[in-house]
């Protein structure tokens, strides 16, 4: 599906990326080495990779990625399966949906941070508060998408698959949950993008492990070097999370035809 | 499977139908008003008129999928209740779906009637076969063109072998070389078959060279059949070289004559 037939661009263009990179790099690592910038507010990249590499060579970063990888899974599981159990239950009961609209319109209008310190005292320090936070946020945009996926059905391959013999839990099963799917799969790097601000923010505002945790005890200690070495882990981690996501997306949506967007990227 | 129905029972009857639809602006329109139809067992009837007379809705009551206000549909002598189960309806939309392969669309009338799966599988492939999309089994709708996707939805009509197939314009999409290949595989189709066609379209050429029968609906509101015209060409026929028949002009002058009136009566009327 990828323009894989113009390898010679696409390393021109990788060249082209690693060279900024290295570009905004250096031009830091210099800044500070000359003293344009001032260490101790600014660090310097060479003791940023230094304190990394030092985190990763004694072991003590696995566990919290590993807890935040926790948190973030299980806040993208719960609150998927709810986003789409309750856009099915609003989708096919307009009743339900009537009532319940400004609630939900509220609930989502609402900033989510200021939850953040009720579930800690809820659920206390530990991931559960994380969890629980970031399922709020990923269940809207499940929800949505779910309620919207299920509304969008073409009426006419409604009728055609009713005209074909479908019982209505064949239309669930067949052309509305597919359907819906759809929509979901659309949304995927949103809501795991929102599980993982959950489970880090959740870390930073009240925890004892996890990326967020680490990256507030550096700065609580005006720790800049571990600020940005925190931050350099975390955008490793959503980098690999996105990279299993879109492989995910890719096996599930083989039928679809390639986007134009997705073309010209 | 059924035994076919014998010759001359009527397959459908509409008696005094009226249907109509609320109106955005809280009005009610009448789409259709005090309509008889009668389609024989096995007759290929095909039903012409002005756009927006209607068409559709007729085949949808027919279907079951919408309720006459007024009025009664008979299936075969019987009052249909709910959903036609002895029909199939061809839209003129694409209706696949299309996470599914084409082996997938057609299959599911016989997933739906729990047919064990290797068996619809089989019966699927060889319906593709027959409507010529060997070797198409596993592409996706986006993958096929737009007649091979109404081939597919052909296929996936009749694996369910109904008595009935309901087709509302659906070739209307298509260029014409490719139309007139699907009329000729949708002719030889039924003369294999015999099944009972109701045929929209709004294009009588396509209506005379297909049907046994045009029956020609008036412009709506309130739109009913104003005319009937048998067709008598010889079958089985090539819907290309029917044209070059002189029988087909004629009858073509006869049926334009009132259907122009009915077009220019729904053109003046359009908002």
């Amino acid at each position: 599906m990828r323009s894989g037939s113009l390898p010679d661009a696409r390393w021109g263009l990788r060249a082209t990326q690693a060279a900024v990179f290295v570009l905004l790099v250096g031009a830091w690592e210099v800044a500070s080495r000359l003293r344009w910038l001032d260490p101790f507010f600014f660090s310097r990249p060479s003791s940023v990779a230094e304190r990394v590499a030092r985190w990763f060579a004694s072991g003590e970063v696995y566990g919290h990625i590993y807890v935040t990888s926790l948190e973030t899974l299980l806040a993208f599981l719960v609150g998927s399966l709810l986003g789409v159990v309750v856009g099915f239950a609003f989708a096919l009961s307009p009743a339900l949906s009537r009532v319940f609209d400004p609630y939900v319109k509220v609930a989502n209008a609402m900033p989510r941070i200021v939850l953040a310190p009720i579930f800690t005292l809820w659920f206390g320090l530990g991931i559960l508060s994380k969890v629980a936070f970031g399922v709020t946020l990923v269940f809207f945009v499940v929800f949505f998408n779910t309620y919207q996926g299920v509304r969008e059905v073409d009426r006419n391959v409604l009728n055609n698959a009713r005209m074909l013999g479908a019982t209505d839990r064949d239309l669930l099963r067949h052309v509305l949950l597919p359907s819906a799917l759809v929509w979901i799969l659309s949304s995927l790097h949103t809501s795991v993008g929102l599980a993982l601000v959950g489970a880090v923010v959740g870390e930073y505002l009240g925890s004892a492990r996890g990326l967020g945790y680490l990256i507030h005890q550096a700065e609580a200690l005006f720790d800049t070097t571990g600020v940005f070495a925190g931050l350099v882990v975390l955008a490793g981690f959503v980098l690999v999370v996105d990279l299993l996501v879109t492989s995910v997306e890719r096996q599930l949506l083989r039928w679809k035809p390639p986007s134009h967007v997705e073309e010209a990227l | 499977m059924r035994l076919a129905s014998p010759p001359g029972t009527c397959a459908v009857r509409l008696q005094g139908c009226r249907r109509s639809f609320r109106t955005p602006d809280g009005g009610v329109y009448v789409a259709l008003d005090r309509v008889d139809l009668e389609v024989r067992a096995g007759e290929f009837v095909a039903l012409v008129g002005p756009t927006g007379c209607g068409k559709s809705t007729l085949l949808n009551l027919v279907a079951g999928l919408l309720q006459p206000d007024a009025g009664r549909v008979e299936v075969f002598g019987a009052p249909l209740e709910g959903i036609n189960r002895r029909a199939s309806y061809l839209f003129q939309q694409d209706v696949l779906l299309p996470w599914k392969t084409a082996e997938e669309n057609v299959m599911l009338g016989l997933v739906f009637r729990r047919v064990r799966r290797e068996e619809a599988r089989r019966q699927a492939r060889a319906w593709l076969e027959r409507v010529g999309l060997r070797g198409f089994e596993n592409r996706y709708p986006h993958q096929l063109s737009g007649g091979m996707r109404k081939r597919v939805a052909l296929a996936q009509n009749l694996i369910v072998n109904p008595e009935i197939l309901l087709m509302d314009e659906p070739f209307a999409a298509l260029d014409v070389q490719t139309r007139q290949l699907m009329e000729n595989d949708l002719l030889r189709i039924w003369q294999e078959e015999r099944k009972t066609v109701l045929f929209v379209t709004h294009d009588l050429e396509e209506a005379i060279a297909l049907s046994d029968r045009v029956v020609v609906l008036s412009a709506g509101p309130a739109a009913r059949p104003v005319g009937e015209f048998p067709v008598e060409l010889p079958r089985p026929r090539d819907v290309t070289e029917v044209r070059l028949d002189p029988a087909f002009g004629e009858l073509f002058r006869r049926i334009w004559e009132l259907l122009r009136g009915e077009v220019l009566r729904a053109f003046r009327l359009a908002p």
